[in-house]
C-alpha cells in the first residue's frame, strides 16, 4: 500500500473506531447533543421571561381616550398586559403573578377632554429592580406615546430616525445565532476532548503510540471522528432554530462554512486539552468552564463594540468573538465589527490553523513517559 | 501459529537490517527524570530467537527500559537498536516489527474483539485482501473466534490477554513484547498463555517479558537480566544465575531452637544463615563438606528430625542481588 493509501485508511480507521466507541457511551453523547439544546432553551427562556413585565391594567374608563392609552402602553415593549378588574389586578399582585397594576381612573376621558391633570395609579411588586425600573421608565414612555398620537399639536418633539441596516434584528434571532456558536464550541470541545482524555483513561493510547502510523495521520482521523459526532448536535440546534424559533440563515453556504471553521478549531482545542489532562472527568469541567465564559466575553447577548473597551480587547483575543461575527452575518447579512468579511474569516482561520498544529504537535510530542 | 508475513504490511524497506543482527541490542542507555536516574548506563543484548525475561522489583528501571526499546520514550543518552534500527531514527521501523501487549491491555472495551482487530490491522496497514483471513486465523489461535462479536468489555482478564496477544501478532511481528503477560489471571489461563509463548520461541520470534512472578521467568525464559535502580545487576540463564548466585540451600527441622548459629555461620563456604524457631535455612557455595560439618554442630544441641538439600529458587537470588523481594 503506498504511502498516502496507508495515511488515509489510519485516518478513516482511526475516525470510524472513535465514533464506534463514542456511539457506546451513551452519557457523553447526551452531553454533547443536548447540551447545546439546553443552552439554547435556556437563553430563549431567560430572554423571554426576562424582557417584559407582566402588568395588568384596571380600565375604570372605557372611552377612546382610554383605549388609545392601553395601546400606548402596548406599543411600549415593555409589558406583558392583560386587562382586570380592580380585585382580579390585586388578587394577582399580591399573589406575586405580576409586577405591576396600572389603573386608568373612571375620569380619564373627561379630564383629558377638559385639558385637566389625570393621575394614573401604579402599584408595582417591586421585589425584583430590573422589572420596578421597567415599569418606571415605560410608564412615562406610554404617557408621551398617547399624546403624540392623541395631540400631536402639544408633542412638537419628534425623532427623526436614519436606520443604518434595513431591518431591525430581534434580540432573539440575534442571540439563538450566538447560541448556535456556543453549540459548536461545546459539541466540538467535548467530543473530542472526551475522545483523547479517554485513550489515556483506558491506556489505549499506547496502542496508537506503539503504531508505525503517523501521529498526523491518528490526529486527522480522531479530528474527523469528532467532527461527525459534533455535527450531530449542530443539526440539532439548527433544527430547533429554524423550524422552532423560526430563523433562518441568510447566506446558507456562509454559515455551513463557519460552521465547520468553528468546529474545527474548538475540535482542536479539545484534542489539546484531553491530551494534556488525560481524564475526562477533569476535562468536561475544564471545558464548560472555559466556554461559558468565553461566550459571554465574546458579544453573545448583543455586539461587543455597545461594551467597555476592556472587554472588546479581551472578546477580540478568543475566536468565539469571530465566530460570532460570521455566523451573524450568514443569519442577517450584518458584520458586527469594522474588519469586514474576508478579515474576520481569516483570523478564525488563522485560530483554526494554529490550534490544529499545537494539538498535533502536544500528540506527537505525547509519550507514554517523558 | 504461523501467519503469513507480507511485506506490503511494512511501509518501506528493512533497510541495512539483518536477520544476523541482535533482536534488542541497548548500549550504555540512561534516562532521568528531573534528578531521578531511572536507568542507569544500561548495557544488553538480547539475541533473536530468545525469549528474554527482565525483572527488578517496582521502580527499578524496566519499564522505563521497555518504553525506551519501543520509541515511546526517548533516552536520556545511549542507545537502543532493534533488528538494527536505530529506535531514535527509525521508530516507525522498529514499531512495524514490535508487537506489544502491555499490561493494561490497551483494548478498546467498548467495541467487539473483531473491530479491535480490525482497528489494529489499519494501523499497521495489514493489506485489505488478508486482513479478514488474518483476523479469522488469530482469533482461532487465541481461541476466542465463538466470541469475536462480543464486546471485549464482557471479558474474563484471561480473555482479554489473549486478545491482546493476537492482536500484537497479527502484524507478523519479529520482537514481542508482553508486560507482566499473566498478571491477575487464574492458573489456567496462566498455562494457555505459556503455551503460546513458548510456541513464539519455535517459530523463531523474540519474546521480551517483564514479570513480577520468578516461576514464570523460570518457566519460559531463555536468559533474564534483573535490575535495580535502573542498573543491571546479573544478566544469564536462569540456571547460571543459581550457579553463580546461588549454591545449595540446605533446610533443617530440629527438635529445639539451637543456640549455636554462630558456628554455622563462622564455617567456610557458608552464605547466610536464617533461623526461625526449630527450622533452619542455610545458602551455601557448594555442598561437598559442609553439610556434614553443619549436622556435626547441630546434633549436638538438638535431635534433627528432617533435612532437605535443594538448589536455591529464583527469589532467593533475587533476593540476594537486589535486597528486596520481586513483588515488593
Amino acid at each position: 500500500m503506498s504511502r498516502p493509501g496507508y495515511h488515509l485508511r489510519v485516518i478513516w480507521a482511526c475516525m470510524k473506531k472513535d465514533i464506534q466507541v463514542s456511539l457506546t457511551d451513551r452519557i457523553f453523547i447526551i452531553l454533547g447533543v443536548f447540551l447545546p439544546v439546553n443552552f439554547l432553551i435556556l437563553f430563549s427562556l431567560f430572554v423571554i421571561s426576562g424582557g417584559q413585565a407582566p402588568t395588568a391594567v384596571v380600565m375604570n374608563d372605557t372611552g377612546p381616550y382610554a383605549q388609545q392609552f392601553y395601546h400606548a402602553m402596548a406599543g411600549a415593549h415593555s409589558f406583558i398586559l392583560q386587562k382586570a378588574t380592580s380585585s382580579e389586578a390585586r388578587n394577582l399582585l399580591q399573589t406575586g403573578r405580576i409586577v405591576a397594576v396600572v389603573t386608568i381612573p373612571a375620569d380619564f376621558e373627561t379630564r383629558i377632554q377638559h385639558n385637566q391633570p389625570v393621575k394614573v395609579g401604579v402599584d408595582i411588586n417591586n421585589l425584583n429592580m430590573d422589572f420596578t425600573n421597567d415599569i418606571r421608565r415605560a410608564v412615562p414612555l406610554a404617557i408621551t406615546s398617547f399624546y403624540a398620537k392623541a395631540f400631536p399639536d402639544v408633542v412638537t418633539i419628534a425623532p427623526h430616525e436614519i436606520d443604518q441596516y434595513t431591518q431591525d434584528t430581534d434580540y432573539i434571532p440575534y442571540l439563538t445565532v450566538s447560541i448556535l456558536v456556543i453549540a459548536l464550541v461545546v459539541g466540538g470541545l467535548l467530543q473530542s476532548g472526551t475522545s483523547a482524555a479517554r485513550e489515556w483513561e483506558n491506556a489505549t493510547m499506547k496502542e496508537l503510540l506503539l503504531s508505525p502510523a503517523s501521529r498526523w495521520a491518528i490526529v486527522t482521523g480522531k479530528m474527523l471522528g469528532a467532527l461527525v459526532l459534533s455535527l450531530i448536535s449542530v443539526v440539532v440546534v439548527l433544527a430547533v432554530l429554524i423550524f422552532i424559533i423560526g430563523v433562518h440563515p441568510l447566506h446558507w453556504g456562509a454559515m455551513i462554512g463557519f460552521t465547520l471553521l468553528t468546529l474545527a478549531i474548538f475540535i482542536a482545542l479539545g484534542t489539546l486539552l484531553g491530551t494534556f489532562l488525560k481524564q475526562r472527568q477533569a476535562f468536561t469541567g475544564l471545558a464548560i468552564g472555559i466556554a461559558l465564559p468565553l461566550f459571554f466575553v465574546s458579544g453573545a447577548f448583543g455586539p461587543i463594540s455597545f461594551n467597555v473597551p476592556i472587554l472588546q480587547v479581551i472578546a477580540q483575543l478568543t475566536p468565539v468573538y469571530y465566530a460570532i461575527v460570521l455566523q451573524q452575518y450568514a443569519f442577517h447579512g450584518f458584520i458586527l465589527n469594522t474588519y469586514g468579511l474576508l478579515a474576520n474569516t481569516l483570523i478564525l482561520f488563522g485560530f483554526a490553523i494554529g490550534l490544529i498544529i499545537l494539538s498535533a504537535f502536544v500528540l506527537h510530542r505525547s509519550t507514554v513517559a517523558n | 501459529m504461523k501467519v503469513a508475513h507480507s511485506d506490503e504490511a511494512v511501509p518501506g524497506p528493512l533497510g541495512n537490517a539483518s536477520d544476523k543482527v541482535p533482536a534488542i541490542e541497548i548500549q550504555d542507555l540512561c534516562k532521568t527524570f528531573g534528578k531521578f536516574q531511572a536507568v542507569d548506563h544500561l548495557t544488553l543484548t538480547v539475541q533473536q530467537g530468545e525469549i528474554f525475561g527482565l525483572l527488578g522489583p517496582n521502580g527499578s528501571g524496566k519499564t522505563t527500559t521497555i518504553n525506551m526499546i519501543s520509541g515511546l520514550t526517548v533516552p536520556t543518552s545511549g542507545s537502543v537498536r532493534v533488528h538494527g534500527y536505530d529506535v531514535r531514527h527509525s521508530a516507525r521501523e522498529v514499531r512495524q516489527i514490535l508487537g506489544a501487549v502491555p499490561q493494561e491491555t490497551a483494548l478498546y472495551e467498548e467495541l467487539s474483539a473483531w473491530a479491535n482487530m480490525d482497528f489494529h490491522a489499519d494501523l499497521f496497514g495489514i493489506p485489505p485482501r488478508e486482513k479478514k483471513q488474518r483476523i479469522n486465523a488469530m482469533l482461532e489461535i487465541v481461541q476466542l473466534t465463538d466470541r469475536k462479536n462480543s464486546r471485549v468489555g464482557t471479558f474474563s482478564g484471561g480473555m482479554k490477554r489473549r486478545l491482546a496477544l493476537g492482536r500484537a501478532l497479527l502484524h507478523d511481528p519479529k520482537l514481542i513484547y508482553l508486560d507482566e503477560p499473566t498478571l491477575g489471571i487464574d492458573v489456567q489461563a496462566r498455562r494457555a498463555i505459556w503455551d503460546y509463548i513458548l510456541q513464539l520461541r519455535s517459530q523463531g520470534k523474540t519474546v521480551l517479558i517483564t514479570t513480577n512472578y520468578l516461576e514464570e521467568a523460570q518457566a519460559l525464559c531463555d536468559r533474564l537480566a534483573i535490575i535495580d535502580h535502573g542498573k543491571l545487576i546479573a544478566v544469564d540463564t536462569p540456571q547460571h544465575l543459581k550457579q553463580s548466585y546461588g549454591g545449595s540451600v540446605v533446610e533443617l527441622e530440629t527438635a529445639d531452637a539451637i543456640s549455636e548459629v554462630a558456628k554455622i555461620q563462622a564455617l567456610e563456604g557458608i552464605k547466610e544463615v536464617k533461623q526461625e524457631n526449630t527450622h533452619l535455612t542455610i545458602t551455601t557455595q557448594g555442598t561437598g563438606n559442609i553439610v556434614p560439618q553443619i549436622i556435626n554442630i547441630v546434633s549436638q544441641e538438638s535431635e534433627i528430625r528432617a533435612i532437605t538439600i535443594r538448589e536455591p529458587d529464583l527469589d532467593e537470588i533475587f533476593l540476594r542481588l537486589t535486597g528486596t523481594a520481586l513483588r515488593d
